[in-house]
């Protein structure tokens, strides 16, 4: 009992660690922070890093749903080998694979360069400092989060009920509407959760893949501790990004423990 | 009868797949590419040579970050795997009325964004008044690695049939006798998967470290980070192929572990149950 106390109690301590940070008597009570916060001139960050996950979540769902699809009606005996292979590229460093963008899309990188080579157009395209890169690196950074619960969800599904929809002469776009759309509901809410989380706080694509104008709120909050040195406003911005997710947070772990029960019982 | 097999394949499925894969995989594979050019393009690869890993070795603070960056893997994997195996006992055993809500709370720290995490460890640290060093960066990779070691070990643990343990100790031995001759080699390959598992996270971690480093020597992925920030170089591409290997390297070993001992069951199917958990 001991045993399970002590930890436990650090684990609880580091995880109210979390959401306790504003209440610290050092840098007192300063609601202007908050009024900072929603200024015009930051309130439109917060938008655009909402509007960014949400647009990441929004593609990973459009490429992952198919490919998890593929996987686990399709993947036969390889099934195991594929979910493998989606699950590499997330194992390699974040940083390292954002780098590979940069490089891929830079003025003088190879996509340019391909484009300029082949004729297609005399100047390079402009892809860095774009808003669709910042989604892009996004994207490509979490969409394995998508995949896995999604992939769980169809594989758990009976597929004796898309022969059943067939059979009852539905259509294709029927059966899927109908059957396995709401039998997979749940693994897509917990992928749109997972990729949502992460996206809204990132601050390392917007850094290296876009410019000042695509600034998230992860790169506002980290220029406040580590080059403005404004902490409690940074500490406002962390609270406000906190609480708005951690609605996110409460929905996932209630269907995390919804699931949990579901497979005990 | 069964009904024809393509009745819920379109025909774009296969090719979309597999163009997805290119999409995960050829940026890494460029980048492992071209470590190895002799020149500094990211355009065209002109020869064969190692210039670029030379460099790296060849570069002290690089190789100190290097250094700094292996040692808070392996502390942080040691104490996070002690801590969170522990907690999984005391969450599948103790049968109390705040199992179910600590089974939830632990779920916590592997859904708060990072940036959270990183910006209330540095909050604290300062705080408290800690120098903010490779101990500060150990402490923090340590609270969010215990959740991953406490959901992969507990998984394993619940699937154990008590039973087993209940004959040994009625076959005469003693509580600590039956967890290391019962339980804990039963539990093992689990503890070894996640084990691997954090020390991987720890050494590929970036925002938690960014705010939890000191002066010097800072990790790796941090020098990466301002790295980037300048510019691309082909060092870089180095170093990012040498992450990549031995992170795959990790992953290798994490999968083969427990078939070598003989079980049906694959590590990586404990990580990826993780996810869909």
């Amino acid at each position: 009992m001991l045993l399970f106390a002590i930890p436990l109690g650090i684990t609880l301590a580091l995880s109210f660690g979390t959401t306790d940070d504003f209440g610290n008597a050092i840098y007192g009570w300063h609601p202007e922070n908050y009024e900072q916060a929603f200024d015009p001139l930051f309130l439109p960050v917060l938008l655009r890093s909402v509007g960014f996950a949400l647009a990441t979540v929004g593609i990973c769902l459009a490429i992952g749903y198919p490919v998890a699809y593929y996987i686990a009606r399709f993947g036969g005996r390889y099934k195991h080998v594929l979910i493998a292979l989606v699950v590499l590229p997330f194992f390699v460093n974040y940083l390292v694979r954002t780098y590979a963008w940069v490089a891929l899309l830079a003025d003088e990188g190879l996509v340019n360069g391909v484009i300029t080579d082949a004729g297609i157009r005399d100047e390079g395209v402009r892809f860095l400092n774009t808003s669709w890169a910042v989604i892009g690196g996004l994207v490509y950074g979490y969409l394995a989060f998508m995949i896995l619960p999604v992939y769980a969800a169809l594989d758990r599904m009976d597929p004796a009920l898309i022969e059943a929809g067939k059979d009852l002469y539905g259509t294709r776009w029927q059966t899927f509407r109908n059957v396995t759309m709401p039998a997979t509901f749940q693994g897509v809410l917990a992928g749109a959760v997972l990729v949502f989380l992460p996206a809204v706080g990132d601050f390392v694509s917007a850094q290296l893949l876009g410019g000042p104008g695509t600034y998230m709120v992860g790169n506002l909050i980290q220029q406040q501790f580590l080059g403005a040195e404004n902490w409690p406003f940074g500490a406002a911005l962390t609270t406000v990004l906190m609480a708005f997710l951690a609605v996110w947070m409460i929905l996932y772990l209630r269907s995390a423990a919804r699931a949990a029960r579901e497979a005990t019982a | 009868m069964r009904p024809p097999k393509d009745f819920d394949r379109p025909r774009f499925l296969p090719a979309f797949t597999a163009l997805v894969f290119v999409f995960l995989f050829a940026p890494i594979a460029l980048v492992a590419l071209f470590s190895f050019n002799s020149n500094r393009s990211l355009q065209n690869f002109e020869g064969f040579s190692f210039e670029w890993y030379q460099r790296f070795f060849e570069n002290e603070s690089l190789r100190d970050s290097l250094v700094a960056s292996l040692q808070i893997a392996f502390a942080t994997m040691l104490v996070a795997t002690a801590l969170g195996t522990t907690l999984a006992f005391g969450l599948v055993r103790a049968r109390t009325r705040w199992a179910g809500s600590a089974n939830v709370l632990m779920l916590i720290p592997l859904v708060t964004p990072e940036i959270v995490a990183a910006v209330s460890a540095l909050i604290l640290f300062t705080q408290i008044g800690m120098q903010l060093s490779l101990t500060t960066i150990v402490i923090a990779h340590i609270t969010f690695s215990i959740s991953y070691v406490t959901v992969v070990v507990r998984a394993r643990l619940a699937a154990l049939n008590p039973e087993v343990e209940n004959a040994a100790l009625d076959l005469g031995a003693t509580r600590l006798g039956t967890l290391r001759l019962v339980t804990l080699p039963e539990l093992w390959p689990a503890i070894v998967a996640a084990a691997l598992l954090v020390f991987a996270l720890s050494f590929d971690d970036f925002v938690i470290s960014f705010f939890t480093t000191g002066e010097s020597p800072q990790p790796l992925p941090v020098r990466i980070y301002s790295a980037i920030r300048f510019g691309v170089t082909p060092t870089i591409n180095a170093i990012g192929t040498l992450m990549l290997a031995f992170s795959a390297l990790l992953i290798c070993i994490a999968i083969a572990l427990p078939r070598l001992v003989g079980r049906r069951e694959s590590g990586l199917g404990v990580l990826v149950g993780r996810q869909a958990a």
